[in-house]
């Protein structure tokens, strides 16, 4: 007969002291860890400051062609360097909408939000780190974006371009605001929809085709819709030209964040994982 | 410890739990055991608030997984080694998971060592085998130092030195007081690890028992007897209230009396026994008995078998 011997168990070692922190700050802090270990954030960011560029010099190069050869509409004159930057986020913002999407539908995709519900149970608690961690990247992204479209803008228009330090400081706060609120606005509906097509396309839809549609069928109730619509409020703000005050327009987008935060979380909480 | 209350998951109009009442004590490895569909893995799920359960509750150490402060460090699950975003490197996963519970940095490459991995901890883990997810999945389990750790399907893709070292882990970790809880469809493992064994069949517990108790009751214990005159052995076997079976001409397979009885008992009447044997039920031919009733999505074999 041959004696087994139990070989010993595995030691996993002790956490010492008594257990503390977690909570909110410990949401936060993961979900910054989690958001700069991936290249698709390094890559997305690099992708949105390179198109940033690329779409300031094309508008500005549409200025400029346009006052030496003006069209229908008249020449646009010297314009606002900032105004360009304006003009090109409308197209950049998928790509900084997409970073802040994917904390939430990429992790649907790879299965990666059971872990995190693991760590963070509490649904709103997991959500709104998301949204916060989204923000403090996506507002000063903002700021950077809009600096770069107006540098290039300024280089490229020459003598039709207008520097003003006021109107660059208040593009650049309204961008920041505009590209957050969208952000945790897509979060929400990404948290929904689970998906990150469904949600792109939903926000393609919401952002640029609807108020385009609803404008060109030349009703004046259907244009009050689409001035009721998050982008087009975001627009207004950006632009200072709505039909409302910047500070209703401001609430007009904060209400639709809040509306579809809100709508994430109680479909967090009511759906399984 | 681990405690449900007539916890239930409803799918539409298919029951997947159905009213588990269950504990899970401490200082033990509890082996959870259940064919494919019986709700094991909906059953974990429910313990760590992924699913909401339609009726009942599951509670870990008396409380809800939701309300806890800092569930990593009470409970360390390992659900599926496929809960990782592939992108991130394996370091970067554990330190988020660490410093969402306030669990220091230093623990991560704790328990990265001893699971093994601290070589291949910058790599991205879209890059690891499923033996190296599940170890990570493993590490992410320890880096809380929880008193309740459960694993659904600890060994799959592990080579044999990984399956001995997750025995080694389980039975360590039971010893130092901890709760386990460990699922599997590997019964022969089963009856390596566990001290007791919870056996699902269609979101039902079919046995809740010490892992001998389920074996014996499963099938039971009996004897194996060779002889040239086994019809008349057999007869007489049955007159004393024994269970027997005529396996060939001169075979028979007897329960409810022991070796050394029956024996005697072929003595009295001269019958001569060629061979005479105990034959100890395996946890698989108990297993077997229990589920066959209740397998899912069977192929036959489990009814036939009866």
């Amino acid at each position: 007969m041959t004696t087994s011997v139990e070989p010993p168990g595995v030691r996993i070692g002790h956490l010492p002291g008594t257990p503390s922190g977690g909570g909110l700050p410990g949401a936060l802090a993961a979900e910054w860890t989690k958001l700069w270990s991936l290249r698709s954030t390094w890559w997305g960011l690099f992708g949105a400051g390179l198109l940033m560029g690329l779409v300031s010099m094309i508008m500005a190069e549409a200025t400029v062609a346009n006052n030496k050869d003006p069209g229908p509409e008249g020449p646009p004159g010297v314009v606002s360097v900032g105004d360009i930057a304006t003009g090109a986020v409308e197209t950049v913002q998928f790509v900084v909408l997409a970073i802040a999407l994917l904390m939430v539908t990429g992790e649907y995709a790879t299965g990666s939000i059971r872990a995190t519900l693991q760590w963070v149970p509490p649904r709103g608690r997991m959500l709104w780190s998301k949204a916060a961690v989204a923000v403090a990247v996506v507002f000063p992204t903002a700021v950077l974006l809009t600096l770069i479209g107006s540098v290039v803008a300024w280089f490229w228009l020459d003598e039709w371009g207008r520097v003003d330090a006021g109107d660059l400081v208040h593009d650049a706060l309204t961008i920041g605001l505009y590209l957050s609120l969208m952000s945790v606005l897509v979060m929400g509906v990404g948290a929904m929809l689970r998906s990150t097509a469904a949600t792109l396309t939903t926000a393609f839809i919401f952002v640029l085709v609807l108020p385009i549609t609803l404008v060109n069928t030349g009703s004046e109730l259907l244009k009050d819709v689409a001035d009721g619509l998050p982008s087009s409020a975001g627009r207004h703000m950006m632009n200072g030209d709505g039909p409302y005050p910047t500070v209703v327009a401001l609430a007009i987008l904060a209400a639709w964040t809040a509306a579809a935060a809100w709508g994430g979380i109680t479909v967090l909480r009511r759906r399984d994982a | 410890m681990i405690t449900l209350r007539g916890l239930t998951k409803r799918f539409g109009d298919k029951t997947a739990v159905d009213g588990l009442t269950l504990e899970v004590a401490a200082g033990k490895v509890t082996g959870f055991l259940g064919p494919n569909g019986a709700g094991k893995s909906t059953t974990m799920r429910m313990i760590v608030g992924l699913d909401r359960p339609t009726a009942g509750e599951a509670l870990v150490g008396g409380r809800r997984y939701l309300g806890l402060p800092r569930p990593l460090r009470e409970v360390g699950a390992l659900l599926d080694a496929g809960f990782v975003h592939p992108g991130r490197p394996a370091r970067a996963h554990l330190l988020a998971m660490a410093r969402s519970n306030g669990i220091p940095r230093t623990r991560v490459d704790e328990v990265l060592g001893i699971v093994g991995l601290e070589s291949v901890a910058g790599k991205r883990v879209g890059s690891f085998s499923l033996g190296m997810r599940q170890r990570l999945g493993i590490a992410g389990a320890l880096v809380g130092d929880p008193e309740v750790l459960m694993f659904d399907e600890p060994v799959n893709g592990l080579d044999p030195d990984g399956v001995l070292w997750v025995r080694r882990l389980m039975r360590g970790l039971a010893a130092e007081g901890r709760t386990v809880f460990v699922s599997s469809h590997l019964m022969s493992e089963m009856q390596l690890t566990a001290d007791r064994l919870v056996v699902l069949g269609r979101g039902r517990v079919l046995a809740d028992a010490p892992i001998a108790d389920v074996i014996a009751r499963g099938s039971g214990d009996s004897v194996r007897v060779r002889s040239p005159r086994a019809a008349e052995l057999a007869a007489r076997l049955a007159a004393v209230g024994a269970t027997v079976r005529r396996t060939t001409d001169e075979e028979l397979q007897v329960t409810g009396l022991s070796v050394d009885r029956i024996g005697l008992m072929a003595h009295e009447i001269s019958v001569p026994v060629l061979e005479l044997s105990a034959v100890t039920a395996s946890l698989e031919e108990a297993y077997m008995n229990l589920t066959g009733a209740s397998v899912e999505y069977g192929t036959g074999t489990a009814e036939a078998r009866r």
